[in-house]
């Protein structure tokens, strides 16, 4: 692991450079222990597939003194927590209007709209990041049969609970948004509440199944 | 009580921010003039950090329906309390019945009014201020509208008082903005950069409150390397650069991002990007670390004793 300096208020923590669900799970231990130590001047922490950012408040503690806090926690910081990964099960209306792209989704993959939902639906993924809008899970790593681009042009408008896919990934739009993944189902589950804690259903490293219904 | 009578181009409620959320994809969504932001409630007797409202735009306009005072601070605005020419930067007694008009702004962008109350309002996660993407925080997430009401609690008795001059940043274009070193500057041409540092940008109209998007020479990657980045946290005040090669400045409406980064504005003169407006000239220029913490620290430090000048 390197701790890199990202301009004034940021130290990222580098542990790899590929989207690896061994170096994500490093990560995201990391990211636990570190937010269970609650270090002063430490503003936000956010863990992503192969990096955390700390992002900290200069004001509150110089640079250097955060690094060697980080240092002198560094071992027991990448020690692994012995935990029980939560596993959430969403349920999921494919294709017809709640999967606008399924047909392009089929074309492009050679498979049959059965055989996507089947192969979707039987892999258990890791909450590999959170972002982008709150709540919204990265989810990996997707079957590479499931392989698909980005929308050349994105949506203006995603309705919430949609559950797409981009290139290795499946993601669901917590919020209506804007956004370019290919929408091949709807649930209605809410997975962001943000009148109660802990606002996000999905936390990093938790593991997600859906349910065809 | 006050009760908004056109809410401008727009108008919402902010604070200084929504932290300790971003693990959970939750930002910031601060006031975006972070000095304005605290200049208008030392004018208006607060040490905390209430709610103010943000806007952009002419024709905003309130009636009180109670009797405190208000400021305004950021752009500089040509503007009435009941017919009588008011100033920016200045704190100034209203009346039950008085009626404030803002007719243009003069310089600058974004404007903060604050209040010698606190408005009624629920906090969410812990703030004010409101997700306009997601619709919380704030008036029910949303921009205010005509008609609507606020409520105050704690109305305070305070004086007229003005904010130093000096302390006040220049606003007019053409923006000058410093900047450190981003993690992926590496990804880019040197000669890209060197223009990047030299040439001047304008503020595309594709701006918005999550990020400024910049028209001007393209910034090329070096032959080979990669045009995006595994998505991982960003700071507010990064300089993206998506494949078509021009800038967007983050604002402070998101926590990861896939684009490489080629800088971060310096903290000293991100208050700024609350007044870069479509068709503004940008300079960019390069500052090592620690000239950008050095002056922040020299900033930081000047405004701590205005908190003294009650």
């Amino acid at each position: 692991m390197e701790y890199l300096r990202y301009g004034e208020c940021g130290i990222r923590i580098v542990f790899g450079d590929t989207i690896d669900p061994a170096i994500n799970s490093r990560v995201i231990n990391y990211y636990r222990h570190l937010k269970s130590k609650e270090i002063t001047g430490i503003i936000d922490i956010v863990p992503s597939f192969n990096a955390c950012l700390i992002i900290f408040d200069n004001t509150q503690i110089e640079f250097l003194r955060l690094l060697n806090t980080l240092r002198e926690n560094e071992a027991e910081a990448v020690s692994p927590i012995e935990s029980k990964p939560q596993i959430h099960e969403i349920p999921v209306r494919y294709g017809g209007e709640y999967g606008p792209d399924m047909g392009f989704v089929s074309s492009f993959t050679g498979l049959s709209e059965k055989e996507i939902v089947h192969i979707h639906a039987s892999t258990v993924y890791t909450v590999y990041t959170i972002g982008f809008i709150p709540g919204f899970p990265y989810l990996g790593v997707l079957d590479k049969r499931l392989f698909v681009p980005r929308l050349t042009t994105p949506r203006t408008s995603v309705p919430a609970g949609s559950v797409g896919l981009a290139q290795l990934q499946t993601g669901i739009y917590t919020f209506e948004s804007p956004g370019g993944w290919q929408i091949i189902g709807r649930t209605d589950m809410r997975l962001f509440d943000y009148n109660n804690p802990p606002y996000s259903l999905l936390q990093t490293g938790d593991r997600v199944r859906f349910i065809p219904v | 009580m006050i009760e908004i009578i056109n809410p401008g181009l727009q108008s919402i409620v902010a604070d200084n921010g929504r932290y300790g959320f971003a693990d959970i994809g939750v930002p910031a969504s601060s006031a975006l003039d972070g000095f304005a932001y605290k200049a208008v409630n030392l004018l208006t007797g607060h040490l905390n950090s209430p709610p103010v409202i943000e806007s952009i735009g002419p024709m905003f306009s309130l009636v009180f329906h109670s009797n405190m005072t208000f400021a305004i601070t950021g752009a500089w605005v040509d503007g009435t309390i009941d017919d009588r020419p008011l100033t920016s930067w200045q704190s100034i007694k209203a009346k039950k019945g008085s009626i404030l008009k803002i007719k243009r702004v003069l310089k600058g962008f974004r404007y903060y009014l604050g209040f010698s109350g606190i408005m009624d309002l629920e906090k969410i996660m812990g703030s004010y201020t409101t997700n306009m993407e997601c619709h919380f925080g704030g008036y029910g997430g949303r921009p205010l509208k005509k008609g609507d009401t606020i409520r105050f609690t704690f109305i305070k008795e305070i004086s007229e008082k003005s904010m130093d001059s000096d302390t006040i940043p220049n606003m007019d274009p053409p923006h000058i903005l410093r900047v450190v070193d981003g993690p992926e500057e590496g990804f880019f041409r040197e000669d890209c950069i060197g223009v990047f540092f030299r040439e001047s940008y304008k503020v595309s109209p594709k701006s918005n409150r999550t990020g400024v998007t910049l028209a001007g020479p393209p910034v090329e990657f070096k032959e080979g390397v990669e045009k995006s980045i595994i998505s991982e946290g960003v700071l507010p005040g990064t300089i993206q650069i998506p494949g078509d090669g021009m800038p967007v400045i983050l604002l402070h409406e998101r926590t990861v991002g896939g684009y490489a980064r080629l800088g971060v504005i310096a903290r000293v003169d991100q208050d700024l990007l609350a007044h870069l407006k479509p068709g503004d000239d940008v300079v960019f220029k390069r500052l090592s670390l620690g000239d950008a913490e050095q002056l922040w620290m020299q900033r930081q430090k000047k405004i701590k004793n205005l908190s003294k000048f009650d």
